[in-house]
């Protein structure tokens, strides 16, 4: 791998539960993500995808091992500046779009800016807007998101997490709650948003056609990527 | 605006019903505070001014000199002092020269010498025992409200003539006499004087309304037997808090008895004060028990914003600014709460102040008397503030404290 690595982890060990229920999610993970490209994590549910993403998108901390983004490594850093590590570098995509339900899209949108804090109000406005434009939904920027179907509050998601032009991007099963037609819109849109504006994106997903399309399979067992492989880039179509 | 108080606002907004119930224990608290501190302080002030207004802020009265007792030694440890024990001696013997003397204070606005002396009074077939006050009236007039306070006949009509006098309202009623009538007042020998009823005067106490009848000066000296000028001297002062000072002053100087204000009327002042402590505290709880229902409503939110926590924290929001959504919550509930609540506490207190009652007790008022304090807005706001920050702390620091993973997690 000759690109720049964008976000990557270490023998990364976790562990989760107490006493008796205590379950080690994660042996030992190495992995590499280079910007521009598309990874994939598959494996069976409770392999570990989630927890790697969790500690990847430094949600989590691991019990050994260590995380960097960029080469600088962020395992050791405060709970506040881990915070606003995600706020500018990661744009989180959870499965079940979690979008804050008393704001309309826009305003979803500018939630991770407010945060930055580094556009004005009509900035963040027009960012927004745009950013929800190019997902398809320039046409519903002030319509609350609880009045939005599935597949576009996945949108907003998408888009929320693109708000501060983070450089990584974490799918957990982006797709994992829409149907076929809105799972291959919005990975498409994903894997766009990679290749055109150079971020890195890791997907958590059960979905094998989307697996296929990525640039690189990771594929987990028991808390282990058991086999990682480029993927040849014809596959990279839907 | 920073972003948790933005987000704050749109919880709030968002959940009407229980904003408006948590608005609402804050908005009466306020106001119900506000409003009875408005009308007890209204009553005691009435009291203080009124009495001030007759009897004067400041009192000086028998003379006295130091026991001297040069054998008796205090044991030691002895709580008792042969120091302060005086011989009193009844009546001021030289008040012109006490009166020159007090008039170079500065506090010191005007004084008046009174003799003062208990009679028994008769008007038609009705008697009663009453307080007579021996006043000079030119000197009375400037240190005393008794100008303001005759709702019937003329100042200048008693100052004319030495045989009227100024009767007290509930006096008046009591011996069924009015302006221009004859009230017969006995004489330690056995005489009755008669006077002529000059005006009735209202001073709005009771104790003092029912009691005192006001003659000239040398006429009660004559009719009360009396050898010194005066019984004592009341003095008008500028700040009437600075009586107690005053009096101690006076003591020292003079070797006479004085009295503060706040010395004569210590137990009405206390009962007042039980009074008004008591009702701020009720009024207190209600505020308390409006934090109780907001700490409910922040505590409810947090459980029902737990995705939104978690959406927060995976987004980049610390602790601290999730900590500050629900404190802005508490603060913007507080603020508004309490901005409404002066506003209808000041909207009661006026129209309390218009309600009808007929007190003829302690106090005389046609209506409810309140005072206007800045103070207990400021104190009522206080304590707003104070209940909500308290009852929104909790919330705020177990929102801060959820872990997102974990809510992410059990979302899936």
């Amino acid at each position: 791998m000759s690109a720049q690595v964008s976000l990557s982890c270490d023998r990364i060990e976790r562990y989760l539960g107490e006493e008796e229920e205590r379950v080690h999610a994660l042996r030992g993970v190495s992995l590499e993500i280079e910007t521009g490209s598309v990874h994939a994590v598959v494996g069976p549910s409770g392999c570990g995808k989630s927890s790697l993403l969790y500690i990847l998108g430094l949600l989590d901390t691991p019990d050994a091992g260590h995380v960097s983004i960029e080469s600088e490594t962020v395992s050791h850093l405060s709970d506040d500046e881990l915070a606003l590590k995600r706020n500018k570098f990661i744009g989180f995509i959870f499965q079940f779009h979690f979008l804050m339900e008393d704001f309309t899209a826009q305003e979803n949108v500018m939630i991770p800016m407010r945060k930055l804090g580094q556009l004005s109000d009509a900035q963040m406005r027009a960012r927004a807007a745009e950013l929800l434009d190019g997902v398809g939904l320039g046409d519903k920027l002030r319509r609350r998101s609880r009045h939005l179907s599935g597949g576009e509050q996945q949108r907003v998601a998408i888009a929320r997490a693109l708000a501060n032009d983070p450089r990584v991007i974490l799918a957990d099963e982006p797709t994992g709650n829409l149907d076929t037609a809105n799972s291959q819109r919005a990975f498409e849109l994903l894997q766009k948003l990679v290749h055109e504006r150079g971020k890195a994106l890791l997907l958590a997903t059960h979905n094998p056609v989307i697996a296929e399309a990525c640039d690189w399979l990771h594929e987990m067992k028991d808390g282990r990527i058991i086999t990682s492989h480029a993927l040849a880039p014809e596959n990279g179509r839907l | 605006m920073t972003p948790p108080l933005y987000i704050a606002l749109r919880f709030l907004t968002h959940r009407k019903r229980a904003l408006l119930l948590s608005l609402s224990g804050v908005v009466f608290g306020v106001a119900i505070f506000i409003c009875t501190q408005a009308q007890t302080q209204g009553f005691t002030r009435y009291f203080i001014e009124s009495n001030i207004g007759s009897n004067g802020a400041l009192v000086v009265r028998s003379r006295f000199r130091p026991r001297y007792e040069p054998l008796m030694v205090a044991a030691k440890n002895s709580k008792e002092s042969t120091g302060g024990r005086r011989l009193y001696f009844e009546g001021i013997t030289n008040p012109n020269e006490i009166m020159r003397v007090s008039r170079q204070f500065p506090d010191v606005i005007s004084c008046s010498p009174v003799l003062r002396g208990s009679v028994s009074a008769r008007a038609g077939f009705e008697n009663a025992t009453v307080d007579l006050y021996g006043i000079d009236p030119a000197l009375h007039a400037r240190t005393t409200d008794i100008l303001h306070q005759l709702i019937d006949g003329r100042f200048d009509d008693f100052r004319n003539n030495t045989s009227a006098i100024i009767i007290g309202s509930r006096l008046a009623e009591l011996l069924q006499t009015s302006v221009g009538d004859t009230v017969q007042l006995l004489a330690p020998n056995g005489e009755y004087w008669r006077f002529n009823v000059a005006a009735i005067a209202r001073a709005g106490i009771g104790s003092i309304d029912s009691t005192r009848i006001y003659s000239h000066a040398k006429v009660a000296q004559a009719l009360l037997q009396q050898p010194s000028g005066a019984s004592m001297i009341i003095y008008k002062l500028r700040d009437r808090n600075r009586a107690p000072v005053l009096a101690s002053c006076f003591e020292t100087l003079f070797q006479h008895d004085a009295l503060s204000w706040q010395e004569r009327e210590e137990s009405t002042l206390q009962l007042f004060l039980t009074l008004r402590m008591s009702v701020a505290i009720t009024t207190s709880l209600i505020i308390l028990l409006a934090g109780f229902g907001i700490f409910n409503v922040l505590a409810m939110s947090v459980l029902a914003k737990i995705k939104e926590i978690a959406i927060l924290r995976s987004m980049g929001y610390r602790r601290i600014d999730i900590s500050w959504i629900f404190l802005w919550q508490g603060a913007l509930i507080a603020a508004a709460g309490s901005l409404i609540g002066c506003l209808l506490g000041a909207l009661m207190t006026w129209g309390m102040s218009r309600i009808p009652i007929h007190l003829r007790g302690l106090l005389y008022t046609n209506h409810f008397v309140v005072t206007w304090e800045w103070q207990h807005y400021a104190f009522a706001t206080l304590l707003a503030l104070l209940a909500v920050f308290i009852a929104s702390y909790v919330p705020a620091r177990r929102a801060a404290e959820l872990a997102p993973v974990v809510t992410i997690r059990g979302s899936r």
